[in-house]
């Protein structure tokens, strides 16, 4: 504890006291401002952005009010109307065991949406800490890391996270666990080719000369300059989520029955595609606007925060 | 040359076996082989399972170390994968499963890859035309829909198709009909049999390979070398194909052995879906029966797969890249 506070204390000092009177006068807090404001006009010049943007909000303003205009929970089986098609009793129609397809929907892309938000920001933080640490301190270390990156991304992963949920899930907590673990090599991969790169930077060796420790170097210098491709990530890891959780559940690994996901509801439909096409129909559709629009938000986004990118849709139109 | 595929191979035999035996331990801490028999009528005990399970090496009081013995020993030496928990050989199932799935995924591979280059070599070299647009929308889309979605999605449209246009040679179901008789019609059949599988996996797997190459040929477009070629009186063609393409290629090259794990992904959904009776499909039920032996086995294969992917992608890098050749 003692120990701890003398070697942090001294830490921010010199890097607090030092810059501030040449570096940090007023103009640096104006240009941050102007960046923000900048970012935010890249993202809108792009128009497939804006619509990832706004097709997401109605699928979140969907997942949380969505309940409220039915009558119905995903749980309550109506026996007066099996296999209804839609109308105006059920919304989206029902399905074999007289459950309601809107009702359900809505509970569904909640549990698709936590599993794959939460899993993509643990994703985040494991891959960030694991890929930045091995860049930073090299050698063996780094070589090790790497060699189980390489050897998890090579092994049917997906083969041992059914494994894994099959005996585990059923909790789609679990499930969140599960996906985290097996989810972070290749987001780790690309944040270790980035962070070579600033491992040689001044202010890395600088933060080193004053003995400040790795972690701190890590934590506090190496990953906040990886702020954009983090970002970025996170969106297509809710993406690569969604996909994943979707397939799991589809083979019955997942989100097991009584609960339902966007995946069970794809299973459930699965056998009935021209009998009863409104079960796999809407979740199938949900499924699709949530993945694409991500997707359009990511790339909105990469433009938006990187100077040196030229793909996309803004550099080529201005 | 020879010398640089003959390690390159080794290492993945390596990689093939440290994966296989990972995931033997893993089945055995996460698969229950006693579930098979706990549902019988009479109602067995506790060490009546057991005694059951002896004869094929999934007796829980036996130390796991020790059954992994016995398991890589017969594998070894006699290629015996083992037994399921109700005595059904692993052997008999994987032979003609293997096949089956082998047929499945190395085709879409190869289909994924020949689509997937050319339309990436088409649509940067007429970047932000229509046609490029248009692609790259339809790429970007079907990039993010679930595997199942689009093995439904396929169903749906033969399905549709078979009873608007008259056409009944769209089969959803199965790798074969029964009661076919003859190599040449049994040939047929199967041929007809793969083709909404194919396509579908193919739809999977085509997308990755057009945006990657599209955007590395664009890398390299703009190129002084490509300039060159030209100035020297190539067509712009000919400049794209020899020099532009031929450099660009290399990372698309291996690519591919990363990319044959979600194939085969891939390939068990669309298994599922179609009612195949491949690998894919084998590796869900033998989870769900809590077959450690046939779990295994799939990794194994999957594994195998990916290796040969990887051996194949080596061996193009090879030809594609001289610095490989020289060093």
């Amino acid at each position: 504890m003692t120990s701890d506070q003398t070697t942090d204390a001294p830490a921010p000092s010199p890097l607090g006291h030092v810059p501030p009177a040449a570096l940090l006068p007023v103009p640096r807090d104006k240009r941050h401002i102007g960046l923000g404001r900048l970012y935010l006009r890249r993202f809108l010049r792009n128009r497939l952005a804006i619509a990832g943007v706004v097709i997401l909000l109605l699928l979140l303003l969907f997942s949380s009010f969505g309940g409220l205009f039915t009558s119905y929970s995903y749980s309550d089986a109506d026996f007066a109307a099996l296999t209804q098609p839609p109308g105006a009793e059920h919304w989206f129609g029902t399905n074999q065991g007289g459950n309601d397809i809107y009702a359900s929907a809505v509970h569904g892309l909640q549990r698709s949406l936590a599993i794959a938000v939460s899993v993509s920001v643990l994703t985040l933080v494991l891959a960030a800490v694991i890929g930045s640490g091995a860049a930073y301190f090299g050698g063996r270390v780094e070589k090790a890391t790497l060699a189980v990156i390489h050897f998890l991304l090579i092994v049917p992963s997906f083969l041992i996270l059914a494994l894994v949920s099959h005996r585990l899930a059923g909790d789609w907590r679990v499930l969140i666990v599960v996906l985290t673990v097996f989810g972070w090599m290749s987001t780790a991969r690309v944040i270790w080719s980035v962070s070579t790169s600033l491992r040689e930077r001044d202010y890395v060796t600088a933060a080193e000369f004053m003995g400040v420790r790795p972690l701190r170097i890590i934590v506090r210098h190496i990953i906040p300059n990886l702020g954009s491709l983090l970002i970025v990530n996170l969106t297509l890891g809710v993406v690569a989520t969604v996909l994943s959780e979707t397939a799991l559940s589809f083979l019955g690994f997942g989100v097991q029955t009584p609960d339902v996901s966007l995946g069970t509801m794809l299973a459930a439909g699965a056998g009935t595609v021209t009998s009863a096409p409104w079960l796999f129909a809407f979740p199938a559709g949900l499924v699709v606007l949530l993945t694409v629009s991500m997707t359009f938000i990511g790339d909105g986004l990469r433009d938006a925060l990187d100077p040196t990118s030229v793909t996309g849709a803004a550099g080529g139109r201005r | 040359m020879l010398r640089h595929v003959t390690r390159k191979a080794a290492g993945w035999l390596l990689m093939i076996a440290v994966a296989t035996n990972a995931t033997y331990f893993l089945a055995s801490w996460f698969l229950d082989p006693r579930s098979n028999y706990q549902g019988q009528r009479p109602v067995r005990s506790e060490a009546q399972i057991d005694l059951a399970l002896a004869p094929y090496n999934l007796d829980p009081r036996v130390p796991v170390v020790h059954r992994w013995w016995d398991w890589v020993t017969s594998v070894v030496l006699r290629f015996d994968w083992g037994k399921s928990p109700t005595g059904v050989s692993v052997n008999g199932e994987i032979g003609y499963r293997s096949l089956v799935s082998a047929e499945l995924v190395v085709i879409a591979t190869v289909l994924s890859v020949v689509v997937g280059v050319a339309l990436g070599v088409y649509t940067a070299s007429r970047q932000y035309g229509w046609a490029d647009r248009v692609s790259q929308a339809v790429s970007i889309v079907v990039f993010n829909i679930p595997a199942s979605v689009i093995a439904l999605a396929v169903v749906f449209v033969a399905i549709w198709l078979n009873q608007h246009a008259g056409l009944h040679f769209l089969y959803v179901a199965g790798e074969n009909s029964p009661n076919v008789q003859g190599l040449l019609p049994t040939i047929g059949d199967r041929l007809l049999h793969l083709i909404l599988p194919t396509l579908t996996l193919t739809l999977m797997g085509y997308v990755g390979y057009h945006l990657t190459q599209r955007s590395l040929l664009l890398d390299t477009l703009n190129a002084d070398f490509v300039r060159t070629a030209q100035a020297t009186g190539l067509t712009r063609a000919q400049a794209i194909r020899r020099h532009a393409l031929r450099t660009a290629l290399i990372p698309t090259a291996t690519s591919v052995a990363f990319s044959v794990p979600a194939i085969f992904t891939g390939a068990i959904i669309t298994e599922t879906i179609f009612g195949w009776n491949g690998m894919g499909r084998y590796f869900v039920q033998t989870i769900s029966k809590n077959d450690v032996h046939g779990t295994v086995a799939t990794a194994a294969f999957a594994a195998a797969l990916t290796a040969i992917g990887a051996i194949l992608a080596d061996i193009a890098t090879v030809f594609l890249d001289p610095r490989v050749r020289v060093s």
